[in-house]
């Protein structure tokens, strides 16, 4: 269980909340609310006292304990290393001996397999996300934060990832980042919605959903046309 | 043309030794009353082998440091830990006229100082603020001339010499008591950044990604440094500050080999060491009635070469 106890940094005030075995949680929230901030946080990247995985508060942890506990996918790849290539930085995923085997066989289910041997700095941003999302099903911590694990794919890419993040074995347990509300409706994980750095809505997804509801959290940008949910670019704010 | 680039090395360092300003007579080199002997493995052979390692220890500990602070322009040279090395010398010259080990004692001593001196100020720095460390460096250095202007106000003609000696770097050692300690250093050091080839990996592909591979990142990058620069200050304090060897071939070598760093680790050994034999040939044999100094061969190397990093290295980014 991941357990989130009254944590307050920077933007962030007051947020507590649970992730129990085999939940996933998707969340949402306008630039600047302060999701990526929360990610940091729960992974540890920014030093907290408030996040415990399995009964054990995450300052308190190993190295290796915790790699093994968590994972953070940031939105960009951001390799200073210029040399390193695509099979390199798979290989730096492995934190645990036996996953080697894995590594042929997530190139091949991300579709970038002749990506293989080309150095990290020369792919193109939708690449890199894919590369990121490899790294984690390498990696294959018990819970993995994906901070916009679409924003950059192509249509039939962001269907791959879909279908990865729902059926594949080589996640656990999901947080997920998003502005994608269809992806957020169709993985139909919770909802943990932020505002200024405030949890105004966590709870089940359909009644996230519901037109009042939405209408609410992104006024009229949102527009319902038979459970798909459009960008409406014709409202004037 | 791998091979062919280590056969020709090796067979560099292996002639190397037969050149000079002195010529060997090849029939009295098996005699062991004769000069030529003498010459040949009571200096020559000592020099290149001394010559290989220091060449070795500053190129490894350049690929480290440049690693570690993602910056080409970063080495133990260029942030003042040679010139703590050479005030140290300075000292133990004018104070303890005449007795080497104090020199030695003192070189690696002031390298060790300036060394803790960059931790405590890096530790109040951002990690991405590694040019702010590197001007620590650059006043370091003033700070270091300036105490060695009042030393050689100090000292006496004799003193001032052996500084100014001492500062342009030097391989001129007889028989081997000073290799063994070099050569030591040299392959500790190089065993260590091998085996801890995936965390520097790790540590120049992303910091947050290294934090959350699992990798303790202040632990690793203090034990890494604190090795490299142990390595530095023995290496100058026997051969002095020889500079720029720790710039040019790091570079040269990922430029050439275009790998990830784990991949340039025993390359940047042996071709820093080669290096160093060729800049020392060189030295020897410009046909001076004195050999010139190892220190300003490679000066007169780095400079031009310095500047053209900070001209370059933005490229491609």
């Amino acid at each position: 269980m991941l357990h989130v106890d009254n944590l307050s940094h920077q933007i962030l005030k007051h947020i507590s909340f649970k992730l129990e075995h085999n939940q996933n949680v998707t969340i949402l929230g306008s630039n600047g609310s302060g999701k990526t901030t929360l990610a940091k946080a729960i992974c540890h990247l920014i030093h907290n006292d408030s996040v415990t995985i399995e009964g054990q508060k995450i300052a308190l942890l190993s190295a290796k304990q915790r790699a093994q506990y968590i994972n953070f996918i940031p939105a960009k790849l951001g390799i200073y290393d210029e040399y390193l290539t695509v099979w390199d930085y798979l290989n730096l995923n492995i934190i645990q001996e036996k996953q080697s085997d894995h590594l042929h066989n997530v190139l091949e289910l991300l579709g970038i397999t002749h990506l293989k041997n080309k150095q990290c700095h020369k792919l193109s941003s939708g690449e890199s996300a894919l590369l990121l999302i490899g790294g984690a099903m390498v990696h294959q911590a018990l819970y993995t934060i994906l901070d916009e694990p679409t924003a950059n794919l192509d249509q039939a890419k962001k269907v791959t990832v879909y279908q990865l993040l729902k059926n594949s074995p080589y996640f656990h347990n999901k947080i997920i980042i998003t502005h994608d509300l269809n992806l957020a409706y169709k993985l139909r994980y919770n909802i943990l919605f932020l505002e200024e750095g405030k949890v105004q809505y966590h709870g089940p997804c359909e009644p996230f959903f519901e037109q009042k509801h939405l209408k609410s959290c992104f006024g009229n940008a949102i527009k319902n046309i038979d459970g798909n949910f459009m960008v409406n670019y014709d409202e004037t704010l | 043309m791998k091979l062919f680039s280590i056969l020709l090395a090796i067979v560099l360092i292996v002639i190397a030794p037969f050149f000079g300003q002195i010529d060997l007579h090849f029939e009295d080199m098996l005699n062991n009353a004769s000069s030529s002997h003498m010459l040949f493995w009571q200096l020559r052979v000592p020099r290149v082998a001394i010559a290989f390692f220091s060449g070795a220890i500053l190129s490894l500990a350049g690929l480290v440091f440049q690693s570690l602070f993602r910056n080409p322009l970063t080495t133990p040279f260029t942030l003042g830990v040679a010139s703590g090395a050479t005030l140290g010398t300075a000292i133990a010259i004018v104070f303890f006229a005449g007795t080497v080990f104090w020199q030695y004692l003192f070189s690696f001593g002031g390298a060790l100082l300036t060394v803790f001196v960059l931790f405590l100020i890096s530790r109040s720095l951002k990690t991405t603020q590694t040019n702010s460390l590197l001007l620590v460096g650059v006043a370091l250095s003033f700070f270091y001339s300036a105490a060695l202007m009042v030393l050689f106000f100090l000292s006496d003609f004799s003193q001032s010499y052996s500084i100014v000696r001492f500062t342009m770097g030097s391989l001129n050692i007889i028989g081997f008591g000073l290799v063994y300690p070099v050569a030591g250093v040299s392959l500790l050091l190089l065993a260590t950044i091998h085996g801890y080839r995936k965390e520097v990996k790790l540590l120049l592909a992303s910091l947050d990604f290294a934090f959350l591979k699992g990798i303790e990142v202040g632990k690793i990058t203090m034990l890494l440094l604190l090795l490299t620069s142990l390595a530095i200050a023995v290496c100058v304090s026997v051969v002095g500050p020889i500079g720029f060897v720790g710039l040019i071939v790091p570079h040269i070598i990922k430029t050439l080999y275009q790998k990830s760093s784990d991949q340039l680790i025993f390359p940047t050994f042996f071709y820093g060491g080669v290096f160093l034999v060729l800049c020392d040939l060189i030295a020897r044999n410009l046909g001076a009635s004195s050999d010139i100094p190892i220190g300003v061969i490679t000066s007169l190397l780095g400079g031009p070469f310095f500047i053209y990093l900070i001209l370059h290295r933005n490229r491609g980014r």
